[in-house]
């Protein structure tokens, strides 16, 4: 009995890593050795079909669980796969033969073939072939289905996705020529290597699957681990935020579609393979949410969650509850009960889908494996291990000089914005000089996030004209204002919540990194490189807030405390290397002491050379750091000057506290 | 029959299909309209319903289409039926609130709609493994008479239904215009914080919302089974989806929106089912909703939902 916790002590020595890479040895071996253990055919293929589900679980989850894009009709892909390889090597569709496919015939894609009548068309498709093929073909659709959906609402995106999964059943039930309707498609030709044919014995299938499924763990875990994966992840926790953070939403969520897809293509082709035979009831709204309890069950957003979730929910409609049926049915002849003897679990699975959803969401939300561990909060200790300093950057020469050019950095030429009959601007002209300090004042409601706003492209103006560096902004979309080098904080903080310190500072360098989506799943040694140094750099700023923020660079943000949340925004902001900073607020809701260190800490940036436009209520602030102050009330600017000029001037006094005090004060 | 009878023809049929989408319109378009949720569920509560108002006319003895009720008993019949229906899926409406989705009105992201979905199946599978897969025989008491207009035929059921859809639609009006909770959940639609702080009961609002959407589901479910003379388990899905569709068509959280909508999606379906073939029917519906949401996502008559931004 002391066996164990001994074992367990053995275990916990060795390090996180090793120990992952234990497990995984673990699970390969045992995985690959499975059918030589457990040699019955039904078996095995009941879990070529878990580890098919396992691939579906895969892409839906890139979709759902990284960019939080809820798609209720993920068949359809799968059926595009399926009818796909199913069409290209079955003998549905048989065009004449004519010279021109001679050439398709020498390599092997099609042959020629009589049946007394003319000479037809045979395609022949390979199966290794059709798998990438047909990924791309899937993916392709996913990038014509989601194109006009994808700036929709997410709630709309669902409603959408099941009407799309719905229509690609009714089509291949109704072009009967193609898909030969609600019959199916017969003969599908079975995968072939080096001229042996699969046949209909499972395993050569389970080991294609299992093959498959690693692969697509990998391609999950690489996205994942990315500049790609970090800007879905950003997506899925705050669009506007994301946007502002240089991520342009429809391409990433196109590819979001386009790869869950790819991944669906995928399956297909290897699922009707394996089955020899396509009808539209394999591919409809049932299996679309089947595959979201598996992701759901095993975690949104977490790869080997999703596996197990479609392994458990795979194996238990074909194994356990098969034998929950069977023993039932025993216990029922036992003790003479003609119910107990009757019922059949099996018929129950979808009941039993729609209480795990139901549970889940209710009691764990997160699923099994849960995609972000809780960290606990830092001990005193810990958070020592940092350099402790107050009131100012730590290290800030590390983080690199701004070159300014000369001039006006920002000019708001006469904007305008209207919501509906409310003029929130009317017509406010503002210039930032490179190099300078400019803070825009006034009370709640004057129109000053709105100028955030239309700076950034959140709001649309209806006159006048954003230059910033000498070239128009205005029109363009948040993500490519960003990119010329305009970064901004929220005024009610925008962080990605369950994201990392580390991770949300990365996010900020998203603009900066050029790595696409093959890049990240290649990893050469470029990627590798730009990874690092983007790291290194995200590790750089945060260090800027000395003991504040470094010792929880590992931390999700949610758990942070309000005056860190901000410095993260600030920090975030940072990482874009922005030509101009927008502050909205920064210290709203932060102690006198940290207020002085914050703006300690900005007029450190700024002698460095970045340009500051800066929202603030705090007016020691304000004189604090501003060259120039320019004061907005009801949607006008009514003032601008230095700030001793402004805090005499009447009309700004008459904005800000009123008639009678004025007149108290002038006694 | 000439093209105007047929025309004629499809115009009544849509027409009570309009009416039978309308009353599932409204449920969408209330919670929406305050929670900004898809409540899957309601495509089932509205299956659901139309069991509820099966096994209720059974209680009266009535079983196929052979029995015939004129006048008082016919009358008291209806009643009853319409009455045990609308409060029997109001009250599975509240419970799916008031248990499964309360708990999760904080949490961010896809959790509440993922729970509306599990539900959905839930009822979905409880109606199939009791009831069984075939459809089931729905009894008609209505007495057979029809008048000719033309070449087209208009039965008392469509007429009865276009009646008792409308009394429903004038009273859910009234309720949302004129009394104190029905202004209360106006309030609550356009801003739910605000509304807190006046000192509205938004947990009762919400309730309320429900309540009179799922009665609602229910009488479009006995409107069902009136209309087509059968049920099954499986109904649920394509009229969710085209109520769904009727109330986006109309301009989401927008009460007259949905009432508007569902008429256009039932005379859409009854003249696309003529034009195109009604395997293609779905296409057809959801190609709208496609197109609107695209191009006019607010809908007809304007989208009433809160603005959070």
């Amino acid at each position: 009995m002391k066996i164990l916790p001994a074992l367990r002590r053995r275990f916990a020595a060795i390090p996180a890593a090793r120990r992952r890479q234990l497990g995984l040895l673990l699970l390969t071996v045992a995985v690959l050795a499975f059918p030589f253990v457990h040699d019955n055919d039904a078996d095995i293929d009941s879990m070529a079909n878990a580890a098919a589900y396992a691939m579906l679980a895969l892409g839906l989850n890139i979709v759902v669980g990284f960019a939080g894009l809820l798609d209720l009709g993920y068949a359809a892909f799968f059926a595009i796969g399926a009818y796909f390889y199913g069409v290209f090597t079955s003998f549905q569709v048989m065009p004449l033969w004519s010279e021109g496919w001679a050439p398709l015939a020498a390599l092997g894609l099609v042959e020629k073939m009589s049946q007394g009548g003319p000479e037809l068309v045979h395609f022949t498709l390979s199966f290794w072939l059709a798998l990438p093929v047909a990924a791309l073909v899937a993916a392709g659709f996913g990038v014509l289905f989601g194109a006009p959906t994808l700036r929709l609402r997410g709630d709309y995106l669902a409603i959408v996705t099941l009407g799309f999964g719905e229509i690609v059943p009714i089509v291949a039930r109704n072009v009967d020529s193609v898909t030969n309707g609600a019959a199916g498609l017969n003969g599908v030709q079975a995968p072939k290597l080096f001229g042996w044919s699969f046949g209909i014995d499972a395993m050569p299938y389970y080991y294609v699957s299992i093959g498959l499924v690693a692969l697509l763990i990998f391609v999950s875990i690489r996205l994942r681990d990315s500049r790609i994966g970090r800007a879905w992840m950003a997506i899925r926790e705050d669009e506007v935020a994301a946007s502002t953070m240089g991520v342009h939403l429809v391409r990433l969520k196109l590819l979001a579609f386009a790869t869950g897809a790819a991944f669906a293509g995928l399956t297909g082709v290897f699922y009707v393979a394996k089955l020899q035979t396509a009808t539209p009831e394999m591919f409809g709204f049932p299996v679309s949410t089947m595959v979201l309890v598996m992701v759901v069950l095993g975690g949104m957003g977490s790869v080997w969650g999703v596996v197990l979730g479609a392994a458990v929910l795979q194996l238990l409609q074909s194994w356990f509850l098969p034998d929950l049926t069977a023993w039932t049915h025993a216990f029922g002849e036992l003790v003479g009960n003609a119910w107990l003897q009757r019922v059949d679990f099996v018929e129950s699975v979808e009941l039993i889908f729609g209480i795990i959803l139901v549970v889940m969401m209710l009691f764990r939300r997160d699923g099994l494996i849960p995609a972000t561990r809780k960290t606990p909060a830092l001990s005193f200790a810990a958070q020592n291990v940092a350099g402790v300093q107050r009131g100012g950057f730590v290290g800030l020469e590390r983080i690199g000089r701004w070159r300014n050019g000369s001039g006006n950095a920002l000019e708001v030429r006469g904007v305008t914005v209207r919501f509906g009959g409310l003029i929130a601007l009317n017509k406010v002209f503002l210039t930032v000089p490179a190099g300078g300090v400019v803070a825009v004042i006034g009370p709640n409601g004057s129109g000053k996030s709105t100028l955030f706003n239309a700076i950034t492209g959140l709001v649309p103006a209806q006159e006048g004209s954003i230059h910033f560096e000498g070239a128009e902004i205005l029109g363009l979309k948040p993500h490519a204002i960003l990119a010329r080098g305009v970064a901004r904080t929220f005024q009610n903080i925008r962080l990605f919540p369950n994201l990392t310190v580390l991770e949300n500072v990365l996010i900020g360098q998203h603009a900066r990194l050029t790595t696409g989506p093959v890049g990240a799943v290649l990893r050469l040694p470029r990627t590798r490189a730009e990874e690092a140094a983007a790291t290194r750099r995200a590790h750089d700023i945060i260090a800027l807030f000395g003991n504040r923020l470094a010792p929880r660079a590992g931390q999700t943000v949610s758990g942070l405390s309000y005056a860190n949340r901000r410095r993260v925004e600030v920090a975030r902001a940072l990482a874009t290397r922005p030509r101009i900073l927008l502050l909205d607020e920064p210290t709203a809701g932060m102690n006198p002491a940290e207020t002085l260190e914050l703006a300690e800490q900005i007029k450190s940036l700024n002698g460095l050379g970045l340009t500051i436009l800066l929202i603030e209520h705090k007016l020691d602030v304000v004189t604090r750091l501003a060259d120039t102050v320019v004061v907005l009330d009801h949607g006008e600017k009514i003032t601008e000057g230095k700030p001793d000029e402004v805090r005499r001037n009447e009309e700004v006094l008459r904005a800000y506290l009123g008639r009678a005090v004025r007149e108290a004060i002038h006694v | 029959m000439t093209t105007f009878d047929l025309f004629l023809q499809q115009a009544i049929n849509g027409l009570s299909l309009g009416a039978m989408y309308a009353l599932l319109a409204l449920g969408f378009t209330l919670v929406y309209g305050i929670l900004e949720l898809i409540n899957f569920s309601h495509f089932n509560v509205f299956m659901v319903g139309s069991f509820i108002a099966l096994w209720t006319l059974q209680q009266f003895g009535l079983f196929g289409q052979e029995t015939i009720l004129v006048g008082l008993p016919l009358a008291g019949v209806l009643l009853v039926t319409f009455t045990v229906t609308m409060l029997a899926t109001g009250v599975i409406g509240v419970g799916i609130e008031r248990f499964l989705l309360r708990p999760l009105r904080d949490v961010k992201g896809p959790a509440a709609m993922i729970t509306t979905i599990g539900v959905s199946y839930i009822l979905f599978n409880i109606i199939l493994l009791t009831v069984g897969a075939d459809s089931k025989n729905f009894p008609n008491p209505l007495p057979p008479l029809q008048i000719a207009i033309g070449g087209a035929v208009l039965r008392l059921r469509e007429v009865l239904i276009w009646i008792i859809a409308t009394l429903l639609m004038l009273a859910l009006t009234f309720f949302v215009q004129r009394t104190k909770l029905g202004r209360a959940m106006r309030a609550t639609a356009q801003d739910p914080e605000a509304a807190r702080m006046m000192g509205v009961e938004v947990d009762r609002v919400i309730m309320t919302a429900f309540f009179l959407g799922s009665a609602l589901a229910g009488a479009s479910g006995l409107i069902f089974g009136l209309y087509y003379n059968f049920t099954s388990f499986l109904i649920g899905f394509n009229a969710g989806l085209r109520g769904f569709t009727a109330a986006v068509l109309g301009g989401i959280g927008n009460v007259p929106g949905a009432m508007l909508g569902g008429l256009i999606i039932g005379l859409v379906e009854a003249f696309g089912g003529q034009l195109i073939g009604s395997a293609w029917a779905d296409v057809i519906i959801f190609a709208i909703l496609v197109l609107v949401l695209v191009f006019r996502p607010a809908g007809l008559l304007g989208r009433l939902a809160p603005n959070r931004s």
